[in-house]
């Protein structure tokens, strides 16, 4: 995806696992409250019986739009499993498509329990159940913030020959994830660039950790 | 194992990405694995059901206890496919025997209700692992691998539950209603014998569910596996660094080890004399340019002010009415003495009733208001395309001046009909027939607003009169018209009997309205 100025955003669609589990917490979550509000409501009569099923309607039909749109694209089920709903081209969801994505669910889930949806969902290429084909939306990933990792502790070194954006970005790489790898195949990877960086497969290590550090700049 | 032959992008992913990854693997390869898949289950699948034809369940839970043995087949296809060599049909069904042996028995019995099976097979068959270096191969990789392969056995089951089931409803939306309505569900329910074939149908329904879940289901497992091993060993760092050294050193070993030699003592320096520098070095913040007339603070100052004004800043100043602040003290009290009216004034239980009632009313209201709403939004609408429906109702054609070339309207008429008609009836009763004719049909187009048109007859005229019920009148009508009809097309003059009678009806009938 690429915007008008030339910022290249990154959309991953998500596929039918996640959604299938973020459904399920968020079918939990909306027989939670129904429960609680028939318990509480069944004693207060007609009345009650009344503001029910209006409250039944609510939670039903309206439970998944509102948290579409007024929370960013993301019910609690999503939230939860870190996905949100975007249009097509990215841009936040609107009452419009939340509210077809969400009618359409009926015809996703015929004949029975999500048959054309889940079909839909594993024979499309982002991932489309129906609902979303119609609507134009498309159900990403979202962006965590992540921490910044640790670099290990060197002297910073300059790079010996020039290197493109995703030399760098492997060689940063190798060094932001020196931890969860073991030491013999952290030698076995930094042997592989010893004899370009003209330096013994020992001390190859180092060296990138180094090129790595002066390559992210100070902390 | 070549990485740089990989068909799919390595890098390292979330385990939910990889499980997405697999989806779209088994898709790309999807009619192989699926037919293959067929190829495998549905022979065996019939064999079995054609032995325990009697016990369609147990056939159905037998099939369902093979499956870990099926699901070989998928991951050898996928394991040769990443890598660019992609069997094709024929041998991926002669490998199919070879793959069985190892570890038969363990996939069968105690690790067949494993929920991280699809994860584990990778390492069962691609690594050949067995027993304890299996058991500490998987602890390594199942280390923060997340529950990932847990939760895709588990949507997976549900899956095929409910893609089994939706194929159920499909085929019963199919049969005749005539047929479902002479089922007897006690029959089907108990088991008879006639109803054998229907079991083994569903049964079959839930092999052709796998023919489409289980390929993507090892897909998603193999995905998983090639995940965590880019993560533990690197895998996209390895084939970064290797294309690395290959462009280093086939491009020029030559100038890089020159470079090498020449410019390292030198960048060492530089490297080494760069925090001195940087302290010492001026940053964009601090005074520069002093000596010139345009120095460095005021260059900030006028791009500030710049920056301040309307292209870059847009500033507005809005006014706007607003409540007072001395309602507010007074509404909690009207609540708080509306409650407690309401908490006295009955139990609480009225209150609720009535407060169910109120509530109704607004619902109604609500209603109403959006009806009311709705109409007045599309009003032109409506008018547009509503008023076509009404339009020969409302619309009245205006009445003929002439009927049978005889002059009908009111004015043309003189005010006493009766007198009039029976002065002209002395010299010439042609004529006063006619003006009586006149008068009637004047009176019911104008007083009973029928729809007379030019193109009636007589005898047309005569029937809608009839419609109208008004027995006087059909009678004076057909008599006069009787008599009218003989003198116009006849020429035959009425007696003075007819006068009299017809002078007497006319008054009888439309007295008042003369007199008035």
């Amino acid at each position: 995806m690429e915007t008008p100025e030339g910022i290249d955003l990154l959309l991953r669609p998500a596929g039918l696992v996640p959604r299938a589990l973020a459904f399920a917490i968020d079918l939990a979550i909306r027989a939670a409250i129904l429960l609680a509000l028939f318990i509480i409501l069944g004693m207060l009569g007609n009345f009650g019986i009344g503001l029910g099923t209006l409250l039944l309607f609510l939670v039903q039909w309206w439970y998944m739009v509102l948290f579409e749109v007024l929370n960013q694209g993301r019910t609690p089920g999503k939230y939860w499993l870190g996905l949100r709903v975007v249009h097509d081209d990215g841009t936040p969801v609107g009452w419009t498509s939340s509210l077809t994505r969400n009618l359409l669910r009926f015809v996703d889930m015929l004949p029975f329990g999500y048959f054309l949806g889940a079909l839909s969902c594993l024979g499309h290429p982002a991932f489309k159940r129906l609902g979303d084909l119609a609507a134009g939306t498309l159900v990403v990933y979202r962006e965590r913030p992540q921490a910044r990792p640790a670099l290990p502790e060197v002297e910073a070194a300059k790079p010996p020959f020039a290197l493109s954006l995703d030399e760098q970005r492997a060689l940063i790489a190798f060094s932001e994830r020196h931890a969860s790898l073991s030491a013999e195949r952290r030698l076995e990877l930094a042997s592989i660039l010893a004899e370009p960086l003209a330096v013994t497969g020992e001390n190859a290590e180092a060296k990138i950790h180094g090129i790595a550090r002066s390559l992210v700049g100070a902390p | 194992m070549q990485l740089s032959d990989a068909s799919v992008s390595i890098r390292p992913r979330s385990p939910w990405e990889a499980l997405d990854l697999g989806t779209l693997l088994a898709r790309r390869h999807a009619k192989l694995l699926m037919t293959t898949w067929a190829a495998v289950t549905l022979p065996l699948f019939g064999l079995i059901s054609l032995l325990l034809w009697q016990h369609p369940s147990l056939a159905l839970l037998l099939f369902w206890w093979l499956k870990p043995l099926y699901e070989r087949l998928p991951l050898h296809i996928l394991s040769k496919a990443l890598f660019g060599e992609t069997p094709d049909f024929r041998e991926s069904l002669r490998a199919f025997p070879g793959l069985l042996r190892p570890q038969l028995l363990a996939s069968l019995t105690w690790r067949r209700l494993s929920t991280t099976r699809s994860f584990d097979l990778p390492v069962q068959q691609l690594e050949g692992l067995d027993g304890k270096a299996r058991k500490q191969r998987l602890l390594t990789l199942s280390l923060r691998s997340g529950r990932a392969p847990s939760w895709l056995t588990v949507v997976g089951v549900h899956l095929e539950g409910a893609l089994w089931l939706g194929l159920l409803g499909v085929l019963y939306f199919l049969l005749p209603a005539q047929l479902v309505q002479r089922w007897n569900w006690e029959d089907l329910l108990g088991l008879s014998a006639e109803w054998l074939w229907l079991e083994h149908l569903s049964n079959l329904l839930y092999a052709l569910v796998l023919i489409v879940w289980e390929p993507i289901y090892v897909a998603c497992g193999f995905s998983l596996y090639l995940n965590r091993r880019t993560h533990l060993e690197a895998w996209d760092i390895e084939l970064a660094f290797r294309r690395l050294r290959q462009s280093l050193l086939s491009a020029a070993p030559a100038v890089l080890l020159a470079c090498g030699l020449l410019f390292w003592p030198a960048a060492h320096d530089a490297w080494a004399a760069a925090p001195t520098a940087d302290t010492a070095q001026q940053g964009p913040e601090s005074e520069r340019l002093l000596n010139q007339p345009l120095t460095s603070e005021t260059a900030r100052e006028r791009i500030d002010a710049l920056l301040d004004q309307p292209p870059f800043q847009h500033r507005e100043t809005v006014t706007r009415w607003r409540f007072g602040a001395q309602d507010s003290p007074q509404e909690p009290g009207a609540l708080a003495r509306l409650l407690e009216r309401l908490l006295q004034g009955g139990s609480l239980w009225e209150s609720l009733e009535s407060l169910a009632q109120a509530l109704e009313v607004l619902l109604w209201t609500a209603l109403a208001l959006l009806v009311a709403l709705l109409l007045w939004r599309y009003r032109d609408w409506l008018q547009t395309f509503g008023s076509g429906i009404q339009l020969p109702a409302r619309r009245r054609q205006p009445a003929p001046a002439q009927l049978f070339g005889l002059d009908v309207a009111p004015e043309s008429l003189p005010n006493d009909v009766a007198s009039e008609a029976e002065r002209l009836w002395q010299h010439d009763p042609r004529a006063a027939l006619a003006l009586l004719y006149r008068g009637l049909l004047s009176r019911l187009l104008h007083d009973f607003q029928l729809p007379l048109k030019a193109a009636h007859t007589e005898g047309e005229v005569l029937a809608r009169v009839r419609q109208l019920q008004r027995e006087p009148l059909s009678r004076f009508a057909e008599q006069l018209t009787q008599h009218w009809q003989h003198q116009a097309y006849g020429h035959r003059n009425a007696e003075d009997v007819v006068r009299d009678e017809l002078c007497a009806g006319w008054r009888a009938l439309f007295a008042e309205e003369s007199k008035s």
